[in-house]
């Protein structure tokens, strides 16, 4: 047993000096391949923690959202409509939204301004965190607003969320219904949409298919639809998911392909060294076994690590930029950790296995050359 | 120390370091922030990921031809629409 | 002692260009002797140390090994007889690595490493303790005067140096044989002249060494015990001990 550890220790050495001899085009090929695995992980990380946050949030969503279309596009929805369907049956409460967006030509960022009232809560405007940074606000201050008759309204900040909640309020502004209603000059006895609560979940499709038939111009949105859009929304389809996985793939290709067609001249006559010296085919075998994962694994395991601390201590600051776009107004992504084994697992056998065979695999033939072979170069 | 036995020390450690990701993952989970009780009383439909534009801010609602707002023409106005999907009914036939 | 008994080695046998590189040679090689194999090029003296070192199979013939029993490990007590033709592949490596060194023509020195680990290198798959092997490979510098270079990569050496670094690598193990093949083809008449006196001390320390050359320095030195005449695969002169 202690003679197989040493052998293995001992083949691992000649493997880092053998590595360490083209130090340079090792080091590269290892920070390629720790690069790749680090944004695949990261991706990974990033996007199962979002849906996570998206299936938590969002249970708190609304049965159904009952939107009024005219001319194919959103309009105000009447109180009386409201009223109509919390006559149907199965539906046990409707409540209207009041909410919309702000445009802020100081700074050109878009809040949205939602209507509460709720009466728990500490009096004054409620600001998200990013609003706050980017006005430069704390609570008691006033933020004025121009409303749609170039008339000021004066905010005063109340409450202002945590960084922790940015994902549902960094860029929101709640007021009262009566802020809101002067702000936007909106009319009275309208809303936005209508919030619909259903008795039984199971009946929702029935009760959406009831309103619509009842109000052709409405829209009904289901909360299935509301939570599925957030499923899907870094769907392997989708821009950014993409662009990654293609690339990741592509430079997977290459590193493999530069492994898998064969060895070199100087690489054969080495294996030949080594046989003549008393390397058995298994040694030298084991030799590039051991290359190929010292170089992938350390990769994997630093990649996968630093991936994790990108994504939740950092809170992906690669990622937050591409999503960012022209924002002014936008989140800190910070998600609560989740780790997929499964994915990791994927993630190593997509990656590692396929590497150190491409190594190994290659050396077979001039592995098992005859020892005497050597005795003639 | 040798050669050998540094790396595999090194491996060892960030192996460690790997392993205690989900065990750190979870106990972050346990811990998570209690909601702010004033927003959960929005009930909100959509995450706030990117302030551009109308459908990237709020997806789940938008128009269903909201990408093609602001021109005809225009199939893309704003960066994060490459990102953040429309939701199309009937895409998914789950 | 090594016995060779009717020893043929043919490639491509059966077809058109069929080539016989050693043809039915029997001899015996004496322990703690220094043995030279003497022809030209294509006598088949390197076909014959192939064989005799554990490294291929004859065609056709047996080749036993006599009183080196104590550095095979699976060797049955009370028998110091080893048969070596008709070994597996794995024993027959075993016994390679134990109780042979080489010397190759070229030195065969594994370049961009030092030359500490060139020397350790044969000992690597034994499964031997590193500190064990690294003792007796500074040792093995130290006697061939080369300690200074011990970090250095070969590639810094000369010529004369580079022949002292393979000749510590064929004795890291501790072989009761050497095999040499060519050993002064790259050196000039002095190195040459340097190598036999190694050849020299290394029987004077109880080890057997085999040599094929075509160089006088070799076959006339007045240090070797005998002379092997070899011409187209067969030993046309089996020479007697001087």
């Amino acid at each position: 047993m202690k003679r197989t550890v040493e052998r293995h220790l001992n083949i691992l050495e000649f493997t880092l000096a053998s590595l360490l001899r083209r130090r340079a085009k090792n080091l590269s090929l290892l920070a390629m391949y720790l690069l790749v695995i680090f944004m695949l992980a990261s991706l990974q990380f990033f996007v199962t923690a979002l849906k996570r946050e998206a299936a938590l949030i969002l249970t708190d969503a609304p049965d159904m959202v009952v939107q009024r279309l005219t001319a194919g596009r959103q309009d105000l929805v009447p109180d009386r409509y409201g009223a109509d369907i919390a006559r149907i049956k199965g539906v046990t409460a409707v409540r209207p939204r009041l909410w919309g967006y702000y445009y802020d030509a100081l700074n050109g960022a878009n809040y949205t301004i939602m209507a509460s009232d709720d009466t728990a809560a500490p009096p004054g405007a409620a600001i998200g965190a990013a609003i706050a940074k980017a006005r430069n606000l704390q609570i008691g201050d006033l933020l004025p607003l121009i409303s749609y008759d170039k008339s000021p309204v004066m905010l005063e900040i109340g409450s202002i969320f945590p960084s922790s909640s940015d994902l549902i309020a960094a860029d929101l502004i709640v007021l009262s219904p009566a802020d809101f209603q002067q702000l936007f000059n909106f009319p009275g006895g309208q809303a936005t949409d209508l919030a619909v609560t259903v008795r039984n979940p199971k009946e929702l499709p029935t009760v959406a298919a009831k309103i619509a038939s009842q109000f052709p111009d409405s829209r009904p949105i289901l909360k299935s639809e509301i939570q599925r859009t957030y499923q899907s929304i870094f769907d392997w389809r989708g821009g950014m998911t993409l662009i990654v996985l293609a690339s990741a793939l592509l430079s997977f290709i290459i590193f493999a392909w530069d492994k898998a067609t064969g060895l070199s001249a100087e690489e054969r006559k080495e294996i030949g060294i080594l046989k003549s010296i008393g390397w058995e085919t298994s040694d030298v075998l084991l030799l590039k076994f051991w290359e190929g994962l010292v170089i992938s694994l350390t990769a994997f395991l630093l990649g996968v690590v630093l991936a994790y601390g990108h994504v939740f201590f950092l809170s992906a600051p690669l990622f937050a930029q591409a999503l960012k776009g022209w924002s002014v107004i936008y989140p800190r992504f910070q998600l609560v950790p989740v780790v997929n084994a499964y994915q990791l697992a994927v993630l190593f056998f997509l990656t590692v296995v396929p590497y150190t065979t491409a190594t190994v695999i290659p050396c077979w033939r001039a592995a098992t050359i005859d020892p005497d072979a050597a005795m003639r170069y | 120390m040798r050669r050998s036995l540094q790396f595999i020390l090194f491996t060892a450690v960030t192996l460690t370091v790997f392993l205690l990701l989900p065990l750190h993952a979870r106990n972050a989970q346990h811990h998570r922030e209690a909601p702010v009780p004033q927003l959960q009383s929005l009930h909100v439909t959509d995450l706030c990921l990117a302030t551009e534009a109308r459908y990237t801010r709020h997806p789940a609602v938008a128009d269903s031809h909201a990408p093609f707002q602001e021109h005809p023409l225009a199939l893309e106005h704003f960066p994060t629409g490459a990102l953040i999907l429309p939701n199309i009914p009937g895409r998914d036939t789950k | 002692m090594i016995e060779l008994s009717g020893i043929t080695k043919s490639f491509n046998s059966g077809k058109p260009n069929q080539f016989t590189a050693v043809d039915n040679v029997s001899l015996t090689i004496n322990p703690q002797q220094i043995t030279v194999l003497k022809g030209p090029s294509g006598s088949g003296k390197t076909s014959l140390l192939t064989m005799i070192g554990c490294m291929a199979r004859p065609t056709s013939g047996r080749i036993f090994l006599h009183g080196v029993a104590a550095a095979v490990p699976f060797q049955q007590e009370g028998v110091d007889s080893v048969e070596i033709t008709s070994l597996p592949e794995r024993f027959l490596n075993d016994i390679r690595r134990s109780t042979f060194g080489f010397i190759f023509q070229q030195f065969n020195l594994v370049k961009g490493i030092s030359v500490l680990e060139n020397v350790m290198l044969p000992a690597y798959p034994t499964g031997e303790r590193r500190s064990d092997f690294r003792d007796r490979a500074l040792d093995l510098l130290e006697q061939f005067s080369i300690s200074r270079h011990a970090g250095q990569r070969i590639e810094l050496l000369s010529g004369g140096e580079l022949q002292r670094v393979a000749i510590a690598r064929a004795l890291i193990n501790n072989p009761a044989i050497i095999i040499a093949d060519e050993p002064t083809a790259h050196l000039d008449s002095k190195l040459s002249q340097e190598f036999m006196a190694i050849v020299g001390r290394m029987k004077g320390e109880g080890k057997s060494v085999l040599i094929a050359s075509h160089d006088p320095i070799v076959f006339d030195s007045p240090l070797i015990d005998r002379l092997v005449e070899m011409r187209d695969g067969a030993v046309v002169n089996s020479g007697s001990p001087r």
